[in-house]
């Protein structure tokens, strides 16, 4: 059974709809991120979740527990907040400690929880100092081991990282994965980095203005997206709204935008004039003598050196194309303003309805 | 935010509680400040004669040269006050923050114990000093000098400015210290000597605090009544206009003193609305990534700083210095004798126990009140905003705008008939000390509100804590300091409160500073002088404590 269930949950805010029909399952021990930008209802839902906000429509099933009129003191959520939260006038103990106390424990099991809460985030040593002697990132790990000392049902990540710098953020990351994976609690994250969301989590749910778009696990997500929406936010892609000629020759057809002009697969095509073609930059191949793969030239505009690729903005026909140099430092950069040749294969060419934005073709679900 | 959408089951409980705590709230404004201010618009609208509605009173007032003539002093002297206010307060805050000058807590702590004590104290200090048979006066008679008279506006604004020029220099010291020291070194790196950089960067930042000082300034010279009272002799402000004309009509119906009490509310909520108008307008509060550095002056330039700094403070403590010597000085009656006793302590003690038992138990019993009441409205301001909440807050800042004298005015025309008789009682006097203290109160519990991250709240919730047990293991205890230090100043102002009491008092209600009023008046200046001492210890313990223990700096009691 699913350790978390939510069926058609609906909630406003005065007039602005912040979660429209909303369900998920998820499994006991997943890590499992809401991802979207700011504004799209991921932290309204997790707080949902937490009791801060109430639904207007809608269940909540913990462990299979209806809880939409439990109050938030008793859904036994462990919550990590964004700016922490920890308590300015209690010492690192006090503050693990404080759900404990609620909880009734013996002082000896108090001390024992707090102290193995403490030991998995890598503070032993800090229990009497106080928050306002810690870093941003010591004051998370207490955030965090407050949170699982009290051995809650489902850990609430709320854009943990966010305060803490890029590096310190990669840090953090990894070891919220390990800790989480090492106890295996159900963990709900919340976050609009979608790198980060990839990299932390067993499956991802993308949202935007309060409706879920896709869920899946982060590989699916990222090769598979099955909207326009999806397909731009994580990661980056190119998108082309094409003309489609009449015809299919060898299971393909043409899509052509001014002088540019792809192959593209005709599965799922059928009966339409227009399409949107998208690829990612990093699929693109330098320009060969191979059949099936379609050549394309563009406009050097600027290229960015990243170290592993560089990447290259072209422009041509009005419309900006970026494609990824492999291994940039064995090949010759080609001057601003010269023409660079690249060839997208018909296999790595995403289809998407112009009208609705959904995938079409191969790879669409539904 | 946090505990409202806890559960539906508390929720309506906790809906219960503070809607009566908002009910109460507006209960108060209307029982304490609309009904007796109601009271005063009423009395100026109608004729001594026929107590019918008339506009004879405002017809007086603007074409009687002796009521106008008030109106035209008070804002001489609000203006000039506010101007050697600054004078004062603009190089003190600029000198102790950007140079190294010793001793800058001392000189902070003796400022705001000069601002905090009563003030005609300080005016009666002065003609000690400066007074017709002043020892200043008679040291520079002796050489050759003759002061001038200090009887009048010199002596009001002597007084004042010496005493409230603390609300310019602490709150420019405070904008001061927390400018970015980037601003003004991208300011030279862009090619700008230090003086251009200074009169097109330091000073533009601060000039909203330096305003916001001055607008405070103005507005305590304008309400002020002890000061020109003691030292004004015939030059008649607002506050003590309305005084003289309320305490010789109050026989017959209060007509004039209510209108030149509208006058002063009147004139009071310009000063407000300016107020509100310029700190509603940009603040240039910074992150203060970088402190500005403090300089180390050599030589002749640190002599004079420090002189300058220690001048400006020691002049304004000194009528304070002045009244503790007097306390210890052998008297006969109103005649000083050769020589120190404590003879003047003596008879405080024996012969008016009462009337400072009566400054402490009214004060305390105000004080209490306004910090349980001020914080429950400030919370209830800060973390319910609903309508009725929104109205509450600007009725609950009336007292702001309603000047002691006018307060007294109306309360006593107000409760001195059915239905409510609380002439003549103490609760008369507690009452005023809790209304006028009451704003400041709600404002400081809902800006420390404002402080605490609703988060926090969630977290203890979220750890399985119910609403109650979080307000009062994480929020109160957050709030705590806040609330003590608060209600400290507000039982230091409760002590000092004059204005208010004086016309509210009766034999067996007096309390100390009307009593030093009395004494002073009569010419009784030693036990004028020990009773003075006293509430001074009693303000500088206060303020120990509040910066002992509760860690804040000198800014708390002019932000209060």
């Amino acid at each position: 059974m699913a350790s978390i269930q939510i069926v058609g949950l609906e909630k406003h805010f005065g007039d602005v709809k912040a979660l429209s029909d909303i369900n998920l399952e998820i499994e006991k021990g997943e890590f499992f991120t809401l991802l979207g930008p700011s504004g799209c209802g991921k932290t309204t839902l997790l707080r949902t979740i937490a009791g801060f906000y109430h639904q207007d429509k809608g269940d909540i099933y913990i462990d299979g527990e209806l809880i939409n009129k439990v109050p938030a003191y008793q859904r036994n959520t462990g919550m990590v907040f964004q700016n922490y939260a920890v308590f300015p006038h209690m010492s690192v103990y006090d503050n693990v400690a404080y759900g404990l106390r609620v909880r009734k424990f013996t002082k000896e099991e108090i001390l024992r929880k707090v102290s193995a809460a403490l030991k998995s985030v890598h503070l032993e040593g800090y229990e009497q100092r106080t928050p306002d002697k810690l870093s941003g990132g010591q004051q998370q790990r207490v955030g965090l081991a407050r949170a699982m000392a009290i051995q809650p049902r489902v850990l609430l990540f709320d854009e943990p990282l966010s305060n803490l710098d890029a590096k310190l953020r990669i840090e953090m990351r990894e070891e919220i994965r390990a800790v989480q994976k090492s106890l295996g609690i159900t963990s709900i994250y919340v976050t609009h980095d979608q790198e980060e969301a990839l990299v932390i989590s067993d499956r991802i749910a993308v949202m935007n203005q309060g409706v879920i778009q896709q869920i899946g696990a982060p590989w699916e997500i990222y090769s598979n997206p099955q909207n326009t929406f999806v397909a731009y936010f994580v990661g980056k892609i190119n998108m082309l709204k094409m003309k489609l000629e009449e015809g299919a020759e060898g299971g393909m057809r043409r899509a052509t935008l001014g002088s540019m002009s792809l192959r593209v697969p005709a599965e799922g095509t059928e009966g339409r004039r227009e399409i949107i073609a998208a690829f990612r930059p990093e699929d693109v191949l330098e320009a060969g003598n191979d059949r099936g793969v379609n050549i394309m030239v563009g406009t050097l505009q600027t290229v960015s050196f990243m170290g592993s690729v560089a990447r290259f903005e072209l422009l041509d026909e009005g419309q900006e194309i970026v494609i990824d140099r492999h291994r940039p430092r064995e090949v010759d950069m080609p001057p601003l303003g010269s023409k660079v040749s690249f060839a997208v294969h018909a296999d790595s060419t995403l289809l998407f309805d112009p009208e609705t934005g959904h995938r079409i073709g191969k790879g669409a679900k539904r | 935010m946090s505990m409202e959408n806890a559960s539906l089951a508390k929720r309506s409980r906790g809906l219960n509680f503070w809607s009566l705590v908002i009910f109460g709230g507006f209960a108060i404004v209307a029982i304490f400040l609309i009904y007796p201010l109601f009271d005063i618009f009423r009395y100026s609208f109608l004729d001594k004669e026929t107590l019918k509605f008339s506009l004879s009173n405002w017809k007086a007032f603007l074409s009687k040269i002796y009521y106008l003539r008030a109106f035209w002093h008070s804002m001489y002297i609000a203006i000039m006050t506010t101007l050697f206010s600054a004078v004062f307060g603009i190089p003190l805050a600029f000198f102790t923050t950007r140079f190294r000058i010793r001793g800058t807590n001392l000189l902070n702590t003796l400022a705001v114990l000069a601002l905090l004590s009563p003030t005609f104290i300080g005016a009666y200090s002065w003609i000690t000093m400066l007074g017709r048979n002043g020892f200043l006066r008679l040291m520079f008679q002796a050489i050759g000098i003759n002061l001038p008279e200090i009887y009048g506006p010199l002596g009001i604004i002597l007084a004042d400015s010496l005493q409230y020029y603390p609300f310019i220099s602490l709150m420019t010291a405070g904008a001061l210290m927390t400018i970015d020291r980037s601003l003004e070194e991208a300011s030279e790196n862009l090619g700008a000597r230090s003086v251009r950089t200074f009169f097109s960067v330091t000073l533009p930042m601060v000039l909203p605090s330096v305003t916001g000082g001055a607008l405070i300034v103005f507005m305590m010279s304008l309400s002020n009544f002890g000061t020109p009272m003691i030292i004004g002799g015939n030059y008649l402000v607002l506050p003590t206009l309305a005084y003289n004309l309320f305490t010789s009509e109050i026989s017959e119906m209060p007509g004039m003193a209510s209108t030149v009490s509208i006058v002063l509310i009147l004139c009071a909520s310009v000063v407000i609305v300016l107020q509100q108008w310029l700190s509603s307008r940009r603040k240039y509060a910074s992150m203060l990534v970088n402190r500005p550095i403090v300089k180390q002056l050599k030589g002749l330039k640190s002599v004079l700083a420090h002189a300058l700094c220690y001048f400006i403070v020691f002049f304004s403590t000194m009528p304070l210095a002045v009244i503790v010597y007097y306390s210890f000085r052998k008297t006969s009656g109103p005649v000083f004798k050769p020589g120190f006793s404590l003879e003047s302590y003596r008879q405080i003690f024996f012969d008016i126990p009462k009337t400072v038992a009566n400054s402490f138990l009214y004060s305390i019993v105000a004080v209490i009140l306004i910090a349980s009441i001020g914080t429950l409205l400030g919370f209830v301001i800060a973390r319910r905003r609903n309508a009725a909440g929104r109205l509450l807050d600007p009725l609950l800042m009336i007292p702001y705008i309603v000047p002691g004298t006018v307060l007294g005015i109306g309360f006593i025309v107000a409760f001195n008939r059915p239905p409510l008789i609380l002439a003549g009682t103490a609760w008369i006097i507690i009452l005023t000390y809790f209304i006028r203290r009451l704003p400041y109160s709600v404002r400081s519990a809902a800006s420390i509100l404002k402080q605490i991250d609703p988060a926090l709240e969630e977290a203890g919730i979220n750890l399985g804590s119910p609403p109650g047990r979080t307000f009062r293991t994480v929020t109160l205890p957050l709030m705590q300091g806040g609330i003590i230090s608060g209600a400290i100043m507000s039982w230091v102002t409760s002590m000092n409160e004059l204005s208010a009491s004086i016309l509210l008092y009766v034999g067996g209600t007096m309390t100390l500073p009307i009593k030093i009023y009395l004494s002073v008046v009569d010419g009784y200046f030693g036990t004028a002088s020990a009773m003075s001492t006293i509430l001074f210890v009693v303000t500088g313990i206060a303020m120990f404590i509040v910066n002992k223990y509760f860690n804040r700096g000198s800014e708390t009691f002019v932000g209060a």
